[in-house]
């Protein structure tokens, strides 16, 4: 595994690099222009441009391979390298912060220029933790998009309970990186202990002087509760519900589990520094996942709000990525993996619509919205399909990715257990539908909303996620082999 | 073979289904119409120049789709399923001709749909590798939902559709399960492959499990079949007729669960004959208790899906060759009267018998239909249904003469509990405003129902050809389970 290649056995330029930089100057030249009506054109811009670079750079990747474009710069710690988990992470982010920006996010927003500008900042955030082999790098980068995210709910909520819900957000957020850095640590500590004094965060380097027992157990669980809390795994999600209830509609939850950062961190980090530990702890990190997964969808059956089902959605989705992880086989992980960017995409999609359907209606209570499909069929078609994709329907991503892990968790863990996450995710499927009929199906009450048409950025925004999300689940072999070698590099080290 | 037919089978409907999008609102029942048209017409020519005595799988086609996870687009037929093919292009046909006129306000999405739903089922017939199956069964599933939420004809037809969805996806993970574990043992998904190399009984025994409480589900079989009855009530006979007309589950009993399986099927035939035979006799019995005349239905194709369960379950040739025979014939029998009931509520706003009473005296044609459907769905001698319902008596009073003679009483309790209902609906003084009303059927519903009756007559009186068809597939099935 610790294999990689060199940015210039490949190309001429060092892409990795500029795929960092490019949201970062995007972000300085957006607030650079100010309030000016130019710096919304810039920020799409440059949003669109990174999607092209990134989709560029997943072109010279060979996903045989394992790390490649690599690039050092020792005295910083800077270490960065691609393998195809990545690639398909990186794709995900340029893709939904595209969206994020045309979706008109600034529509009656004070000081569109900055809010664009921390979006992009966010943006750079995703993209180095992405791509760093650097776990210090990567909790700074962590730190960073969170940085950027409570500079949004601050500044630009919508709703009056948004000071509690940012402290929540903030305690727990604050808590897990503080989890998470004290995990690296130990690790960092290990390595000084090895080499006699001389501090490395370098994944490369840390895989080499493993921590022994006690330690690594202690590293394990810093880092697993660390990502946890971001990811957010039960019983750790206490702050999405009102996260996404009262933040920024769409974009803040749509950063912070748009793009699965948590789950691609146990991937990257956790399995392979803390091997021991995570077979040693492999039976109650599943057990929770499984009874996480009915849970939440028992959760998810109370709420009222649209934007709150929306959210024990995700915790209970994010379950099941966490079974599929820690089946430790490469079905297993590759399957996690494609679901979690199979998820990112669908459950962004949803609260997309429901930012439309906030601003027709102002509301998004279950209780209040009412015959919807009559006046915008096409995104309740779309809220429909992202749906389906979420509970694994043939023709979506979701489908090949459930196989996987449905396949892994047979061998793994045997017949009945699959069979009981299985109706857990009929149970996600249960309040997705119920949340959808209640919204759009259900007969039209008298006296509600005028509701417009749907608009074509509507369209556009909708469309390209859907085409995207059908065009992946039907042709979803190149997406496969972009996936395979990573997986089976992670999954190597616990082969039996 | 160099066109690919059976391809073009299944795509043309859901391409015509973009079409249908694309064209303005207008246009969107006659490019309807004239896909299935030519579906019909090809699926007849398939029908024509299938060999019954040739090998087992013809017009197979077999390309890559996920060879990454060993998937491929594999269609094929073969005498069981060839018959459903033509059978699913007339109903569809049947159920446009009906609703010609009854989908004005949003005409795009229901044709749309409806042609979906015809590749999806077209597609359940043909594929012969197992996961492209399930691919076709679980998307079947949403044309289905979009119909009933959007078209059902009661108040709470969204949440019959969600019902209808979630149990069908709950039956969906167990499929899926049972066929990974098929899968991952013989390294292959295709269907043919996996008939030569049946798995370890153990294994068998789980699959075959999974495999029936899935289908359960869908066929339905009792205690699994609760979300038929609401689902009748709720929705429009065009769309309850595509469902109980087109015995997707009772298919996929005989062409994947038992097959697949075959020692523990052997094992457990018991299993399967007493589900069979509770599911006959609870289906005669809730005809009685209901005064709904699809809903009634529902019931009459319970009680018959009961009977072809316990033919199956005697793993004879006789027994498969009856329940395929019987499931052909219910796509124009129970689908045809489910098509002209949906005629009759068009026209008086319901099938309840305690709305109805005299229609026979206003629409004397549309009355004539429903009852010789109706024989037909009770397996009078001289209709398409006999045949395959006598093979089944024959093979059930063979192996398990108690249980032949259950199914016996219950087909008699069933045709009694379905004549009365149709006496009080169709006899007796027209006294409802609605019924004296109403017209009786137009060209376009005559045409429907000419067809329907020739076809019933026809294949009650002349049968030999389409048994002839089913004959050699149906020992080889019963030969290699005996094997």
């Amino acid at each position: 595994m610790n294999g990689e290649i060199f940015w210039y056995q490949q190309t001429a330029v060092p892409l990795l690099a500029l795929v960092q930089l490019l949201p970062l100057l995007g972000a300085a030249v957006v607030l650079a222009l100010g309030e000016r009506p130019l710096a919304v054109l810039a920020g799409k811009l440059f949003a669109a441009g990174e999607l092209l670079l990134v989709a560029f750079t997943a072109s010279r990747v060979d996903a045989a391979l394992a790390f490649q474009l690599a690039e050092r710069i020792d005295l910083l710690g800077y270490h960065v390298a691609i393998d195809g988990i990545a690639v398909m992470f990186l794709l995900l982010t340029a893709l939904l912060t595209l969206l994020m920006t045309l979706y008109g996010m600034s529509r009656g927003m004070i000081s569109p220029g900055r809010l664009f500008a921390v979006l992009l900042l966010a943006e750079a955030g995703l993209v180095g933790m992405l791509l760093t082999l650097n776990i210090a790098w990567f909790a700074f980068f962590s730190a960073l998009e969170l940085w950027a995210v409570v500079y949004l709910l601050r500044r630009w909520a919508s709703s009056r309970a948004e000071t509690q819900a940012l402290a929540r957000f903030v305690q727990y957020q604050g808590f897990g990186l503080a989890l998470f850095v004290a995990g690296c640590f130990v690790l960092g500590w290990g390595y000084a202990e090895v080499t006699g004094g001389r501090w490395s965060f370098d994944l490369f380097d840390l895989t080499g002087t493993l921590p022994a027992g006690k330690f690594q157990t202690a590293a394990f669980y810093l880092l697993f509760y660390g990502l946890a809390v971001r990811t957010p795994l039960f019983p750790l999600h206490g702050w999405l519900p009102n996260m996404a209830q009262h933040g920024l509609i769409a974009v803040a939850p749509a950063l912070m589990v748009g793009v699965k950062v948590g789950v691609f961190g146990m991937a990257r980090f956790v399995l392979p520094l803390t091997p021991d530990a995570v077979l040693d702890w492999q039976a109650y990190v599943v057990g929770f996942a499984m009874a996480g997964v009915f849970f939440t969808a028992a959760l998810a059956f109370l709420q009222t709000n649209l934007r709150r089902l929306l959210a024990f959605a995700v915790v209970s989705h994010t379950s099941l990525l966490v079974i599929g992880l820690f089946s430790l086989h490469a079905a297993g992980i590759q399957g996690a993996m494609l679901l979690a960017a199979n998820f990112g995409l669908a459950v962004t999609g949803m609260w997309f619509i429901v930012g439309f359907v906030f601003r027709r209606t102002g509301t998004t209570e279950l209780g209040e919205l009412s015959g919807l499909f009559e006046r915008i069929p096409f995104l309740a078609i779309a809220f429909l399909i992202f749906g389906l994709a979420i509970v694994g329907m043939p023709g979506t991503p979701g489908f090949d990715a459930a196989h996987l892990v449905l396949e892994a968790s047979i061998a793994r863990f045997g017949a009945l257990p699959t069979v009981a996450t299985a109706l857990g995710n009929v149970a996600a499927a249960g309040f997705l539908l119920w949340g959808f009929q209640k919204a759009f199906l259900s007969q039209e009450k008298s006296g509600s909303h005028d509701v417009d048409r749907t608009q074509p950025m509507e369209y556009a925004v909708c469309g390209l996620a859907v085409a995207a999300l059908l065009a992946i689940g039907f042709f979803a072999e190149p997406w496969l082999q972009l996936t395979d070698a990573a997986s089976q590099a992670v999954a190597g080290r616990f082969a039996r | 073979m160099s066109l690919p037919l059976l391809t073009l089978i299944v795509l043309l409907p859901l391409l015509s289904a973009l079409v249908v999008f694309l064209l303005p609102a207008r246009l969107a029942r006659r490019v309807a119409l004239l896909a299935m048209a030519v579906v019909l017409l090809l699926t007849t020519w398939l029908l024509f120049s299938f060999d019954p005595g040739g090998p087992r799988f013809q017009f197979a086609e077999r390309q890559p789709w996920l060879p990454g996870l060993g998937i491929h687009w594999s269609l094929a037929v073969d005498g069981l399923s060839v018959l459903f093919l033509p059978a699913t292009a007339l109903l569809f046909l049947g159920v446009l001709a009906v609703s010609w006129q009854s989908a004005e306000d949003a005409p795009r999405l229901f044709h749309g749909l409806l042609l979906a739903l015809q590749s999806a089922t077209l597609g359940i017939f043909c594929a012969v590798d197992l996961i492209l199956f399930f691919v076709f069964w679980e998307l079947s599933l949403v044309p289905v939902y979009f119909l009933l939420a959007r078209r059902g004809v009661t108040v709470d037809a969204p949440r019959v559709a969600a019902r209808y969805v979630l149990i069908m996806l709950a039956g969906g993970f167990p499929l899926l399960l049972a066929f990974i574990m098929l899968g991952s043992q013989a390294g292959s998904f295709e269907l043919g492959v996996l008939l030569e190399q049946p798995p370890a009984l153990d294994t068998q025994r789980v699959v075959l499990v999974l495999l029936l409480f899935s289908f359960a589900f869908k066929v339905p079989l009792v205690p699994l079949h609760t979300w038929l009855p609401q689902f009748a009530l709720a929705a429009p006979g065009t769309l309850t007729a595509l469902l109980l007309g087109l015995k997707v589950g009772g298919f996929a009993l005989v062409r994947l669960a038992i097959p697949l399986a075959p020692d523990a099927a052997q094992e457990w035939h018991w299993l399967l004959a007493g589900l069979g035979t509770v599911t006959l006799l609870y289906g005669a019995v809730g005809i009685l208790a209901h005064s709904n005349l699809r809903v009634g239905l529902a019931y009459a194709s319970i009680c018959h899906v009961g009977l072809a369960t316990l033919g199956l379950s005697t793993l004879s040739a006789q027994g498969v060759q009856g329940a395929v025979s019987l499931l052909l014939s219910f796509s124009v029998a129970t689908g045809g009267a489910l098509l002209l009931l949906e005629c009759l509520r068009l026209r008086t706003g319901s099938t309840d018998v305690q709305a109805l009473g005299g229609v026979a005296k206003t629409m004397p044609l549309l009355a004539a239909g429903v009852l010789i459907c109706g024989l037909a769905g009770v397996g009078m001698p001289g209709t398409s249904s006999f045949p395959g319902e006598f093979l089944l008596i024959l093979a059930a009073l063979d192996r398990y003469t108690g249980a032949g003679m259950a199914a016996l009483f219950g087909l008699a309790i069933a045709a009694g509990a379905f004549l009365a209902l149709y006496r009080k609906a169709f006899y007796g003084p027209a006294s409802r405003p609605a019924v004296l009303a109403a017209g009786d059927l137009v060209w376009r519903e005559w045409l429907v129902l000419i067809a329907l009756i020739a076809m019933i007559v026809g294949i009650g009186i002349y049968p030999a050809p389409w048994l002839d068809i089913v004959r050699p597939a149906a020992e080889a099935w019963a030969a290699a389970i005996a094997a």
